[in-house]
């Protein structure tokens, strides 16, 4: 059995990643459609403004969500107005910093699953009176479930391991904002802290397979599926 | 009564399509033309999957697509099944045809009826992956007559079939046509299959129209003519005015010169189930030494095809009796 104080960190950890996830799900698979047909105007700017967290490094990424999602950035005030939300140094805040930092993974397996879909499937669709919305939802989305899914829990695995974007927009706090990384980093800073250090490195491993080994599964699937 | 009507331009890379033709809402159309003459171009222009450079398609006397519009192809009411079947991989051949039926204007059709006359009932709860070729393409038919579309396309859905699969596919499809009252457009390249299915033809070549209107009329046409092959050059033939050997009575028959053997005086005593007597309309010199001889029937005009050493021994006249003598087997 782990010990509570561990047990605390893999569960904020799943916590800020199934929030980060859930939350960047939706917007990944419309952005990935879009990505996926031939003719979107202004595709390479919306691609390359998705992949900017891959280049930027992640503590430049948790600086910008400072500046825009902190207590006086234009975003920021307008929620704490609003809604009375607080994104800086809280779970929430650690969730949208994991969440744009997984984006591009995300979007660019769905937009994979989306890409191998056969579309001449969609053309029948439509011969039948499926209209654009209902082919997407009865034709593109289960076609490429599989493969969506296979990217999801990807994505998930690489969110528990966020740390710059995490740990300078959200600051490390135990049971709020304190992943597996960010704990690691924390005992690293005292003196004697190594076997814990390996101990929760171990955890973080775990975990990572986990995730890789049910991705691959999910993609095997999905590779049978679209063959029909 | 027309169900279609269109005038269609569009420009594909080096290829132009320009055609105007009309069809009947009560019959099967067929789509005639060479390989690479456009045809599913057409009727790709006609379901709405690729959009007119100018023209106009109408049907059942709505519009479809005029100079600024284009109504999607889901809402322009064509059905079209595709040379491959194009079913839904992620649903059982159930789940394929309750998928068009749910989005039916109004759902006259039953799905079990229809599986029993596609003969599929026994597959309903397959996957699509565990299908055979004649078994799919009968499941994409079923599927497109369920969604209750006003008028059929078929793009040469039989193309991959071969031998007695092709002519019992065939044989259903003409049956479904008169047992469902569905108008069609088939698409083929294989004047025997038009000739069985249409009684009405539009013909196409490199884009262009050759020719349209009815089967036996247009077959006449020596623009028509001059779109077969010299071995398939013939005539059709009203299937009452014949004994076939096939189950289903076709439309018509495409009775080739090659297979007509002509007498001077009626014959007797002869194994031949078909005697049709006429008189001789026209004769044409052909290349090596042939004579296309045409004969006016009862049934219509027969031609066949003699040496004119054999015109000579008969001695054929304009105007002339013959009677032309056709195996039941050759149609």
């Amino acid at each position: 059995m782990l010990p509570a104080a561990e047990f605390e960190i893999l569960v904020t950890s799943f916590a800020v990643a199934s929030r980060a996830l859930i939350g960047a799900l939706p917007f990944a698979i419309a952005a990935a459609w879009l990505l996926s047909r031939p003719r979107m105007p202004g595709r390479i700017l919306l691609d390359g403004l998705i992949h900017l967290p891959v280049i930027l490094p992640p503590v430049l990424v948790g600086f910008l969500l400072l500046v825009i999602f902190g207590r006086r950035g234009p975003a920021g005030a307008l929620l704490e107005r609003l809604f009375g939300l607080h994104l800086a140094f809280t779970m929430a805040g650690a969730a949208l910093a994991t969440a744009v930092m997984i984006f591009p993974l995300l979007v660019r397996s769905i937009r994979l699953a989306f890409e191998a879909a056969d579309t001449r499937l969609f053309e029948a669709a439509a011969m039948l009176r499926a209209g654009p919305m209902d082919r997407f939802l009865t034709m593109a989305l289960p076609l490429a479930g599989p493969g969506i899914l296979a990217g999801a829990v990807t994505a998930f695995a690489a969110a528990m391991g966020e740390f710059g974007a995490v740990i300078t927009f959200a600051a490390n706090i135990p049971g709020q904002t304190q992943t597996l990384p960010l704990a690691i980093y924390a005992v690293l800073q005292e003196p004697g802290g190594e076997a814990e250090a390996m101990r929760l490195a171990l955890i973080s491993f775990a975990v990572a397979m986990c995730g890789l080994i049910a991705a691959e599964f999910l993609q095997r699937r999905a590779r049978r599926r679209q063959a029909g | 009564m027309n169900a279609l009507e269109a005038d269609i331009r569009l420009r594909q890379g080096g290829f132009v399509l320009d055609a105007n033709f009309t069809a009947p809402a009560d019959s099967v159309t067929a789509l005639f033309g060479p390989s690479g003459s456009g045809k599913s171009t057409l009727l790709a222009a006609l379901a709405g999957l690729k959009k007119l450079d100018s023209g106009r398609i109408a049907l059942k006397g709505r519009i479809c697509a005029d100079a600024g519009l284009h109504v999607p192809p889901h809402r322009r009411g064509f059905g079209l099944v595709f040379q491959e079947a194009r079913l839904f991989p992620h649903l059982s051949i159930r789940q394929n045809i309750a998928y068009a039926a749910s989005r039916a204007p109004q759902s006259k059709l039953a799905l079990v009826e229809v599986a029993d006359f596609f003969d599929i009932a026994a597959l309903l709860d397959r996957p699509v992956r565990n299908l055979s070729g004649g078994e799919k393409s009968r499941v994409a038919l079923a599927r497109a007559l369920v969604s209750m579309p006003d008028y059929l396309l078929l793009d040469e859905p039989f193309a991959a079939l071969d031998g007695a699969r092709r002519r019992s596919f065939i044989e259903v499809l003409l049956a479904a046509h008169r047992r469902f009252k569905i108008a069609m457009m088939v698409v083929t390249h294989s004047i025997d299959d038009a000739a069985v299915l249409a009684s009405h033809v539009v013909a196409i070549a490199q884009g262009r129209l050759v020719a349209q209107g009815a089967f036996a009329e247009v077959a006449q046409a020596p623009a028509f003519q001059a779109l077969l092959d010299r071995r398939d050059i013939g005539a059709v033939l009203a299937a009452g005015a014949l004994r076939g050997a096939g189950t289903v009575q076709p439309t018509g028959y495409w009775l080739r010169a090659d297979h007509v053997l002509l007498a001077a005086e009626r014959p007797r005593a002869i194994s031949a189930r078909n005697i049709l007597e006429g008189r001789v309309m026209a004769m044409r010199d052909e290349a090596e030494d042939a004579v296309l001889v045409t004969l006016e029937t009862q049934a219509g005009p027969v031609l066949a095809r003699l040496t004119s050493e054999a015109v000579r021994d008969l001695d054929l006249a304009l105007g002339k009796p013959a009677w032309a003598l056709v195996k039941a087997h050759a149609v």
